[in-house]
């Protein structure tokens, strides 16, 4: 998966009402809360076979970073 | 009911899974009097001819709401030609008598597809942004046999009582937009499900079945002013919640 494709359908999950970039902080999102951390969660869990902990949520900042945990090597670019 | 007893339905889009039979007509023909939009959800429209079909403020949806997976779409296209939705009766639903020793596990999932999976479904493609309003209302008919047992129901019970776990849980989801999401479990009304029913035993245990409503069998009528109140704005603190109305079959 492209990492702009990935960005895009998940802020279809998270029904995002502003356009994001990789540099978008997650956490700053209005729609940012315990349930999109949920959605986010099992969104990953589904496309990558990753499971993100409580540590992780805690940790990431950017989609960008949200990347790097989920793994580079799994992106297309 | 002929007057408008809730202006708040005024012009609201309300979907109706099993639109053309029982509780689902019912309510469809209560919501069409309210002011309502009514789109309704069945399997064949012969039944709502000379009534619903009548009404331009009725739109007829045939699908079969056990093809999970068509109704991701039937949605869709239903909200980019009429607008997005502001609440949801899920009707559609089975009974069946089947003892325990028989009840193989194919049996017992064709039952859950129509009476908990196609609610869940529905439930889901509801809750996105551009399917539904905030302060939209969803209702689950379960039944009071969600928390009753009777021999041959397991099926049946249980389902009801499924329906109720996706109430709690939906209800907390979907607060964060004020949708409210409720259930209303009727005793036994008097509809075709339970006349199929009826036929199909004795009289004496019709007779005991009507006998275990205090304030007599349930008719289709007594039921309809409940989901009224629940889809209005008058409930609009109401949510999460299971309402009997049963004639008082369950406190005994």
């Amino acid at each position: 998966m492209k990492k702009q494709d990935f960005i895009k359908e998940l802020s279809e999950e998270l029904e995002l009402e502003t356009v994001v970039t990789i540099a978008s902080s997650i956490k700053d999102l209005d729609e940012w809360d315990s349930m999109g951390a949920m959605i986010l969660i099992a969104y990953v869990s589904d496309t990558f076979d990753v499971t993100l902990d409580a540590d992780d949520i805690e940790s990431i900042t950017t989609f960008n970073s949200l990347i790097e945990r989920i793994g580079e090597e799994k992106f297309l670019e | 009911m002929n007057e408008i007893c809730y202006p708040s339905l005024r012009g609201k889009k309300i979907l109706v899974t099993g639109a053309t039979s029982g509780i689902g007509k019912g309510i469809s023909l209560e919501l069409l009097k309210q002011g309502s939009q009514v789109i309704g959800i069945g399997r064949n429209n012969s039944n709502i001819k000379n009534d619903l079909l009548s009404n331009s403020n009725f739109i007829f949806i045939q699908l079969d709401l056990t093809k999970l997976e068509e109704i991701e779409k039937v949605l869709i296209d239903c909200v980019d030609i009429h607008g997005k939705l502001d609440g949801v009766v899920n009707c559609a639903g089975r009974q069946e008598t089947i003892p325990l020793t028989i009840y193989n596990y194919h049996k017992i999932k064709s039952l859950y597809d129509i009476n908990v999976f196609a609610g869940i479904e529905i439930l889901r493609i509801f809750s996105k942004k551009k399917i539904s309003n905030n302060n939209s209302s969803v209702i689950f008919i379960s039944s009071v046999m969600a928390e009753l047992g009777e021999p041959g129901l397991i099926g049946y019970c249980s389902s009801k009582a499924a329906i109720l776990g996706v109430v709690n849980s939906a209800s907390l989801e979907l607060a964060k937009r004020k949708i409210r999401v409720n259930a209303i479990s009727p005793g036994i009304v008097m509809t075709q499900m339970v006349e199929n029913l009826f036929i199909k035993i004795s009289q004496d245990n019709i007779d005991s079945i009507k006998d275990m409503h205090p304030l007599g069998i349930g008719q289709v009528e007594y039921i309809t002013p409940s989901l009224l109140f629940l889809l209005s704005n008058q409930s609009l603190w109401i949510t999460g919640q299971n309402i009997k109305v049963d004639g008082g079959y369950s406190v005994q």
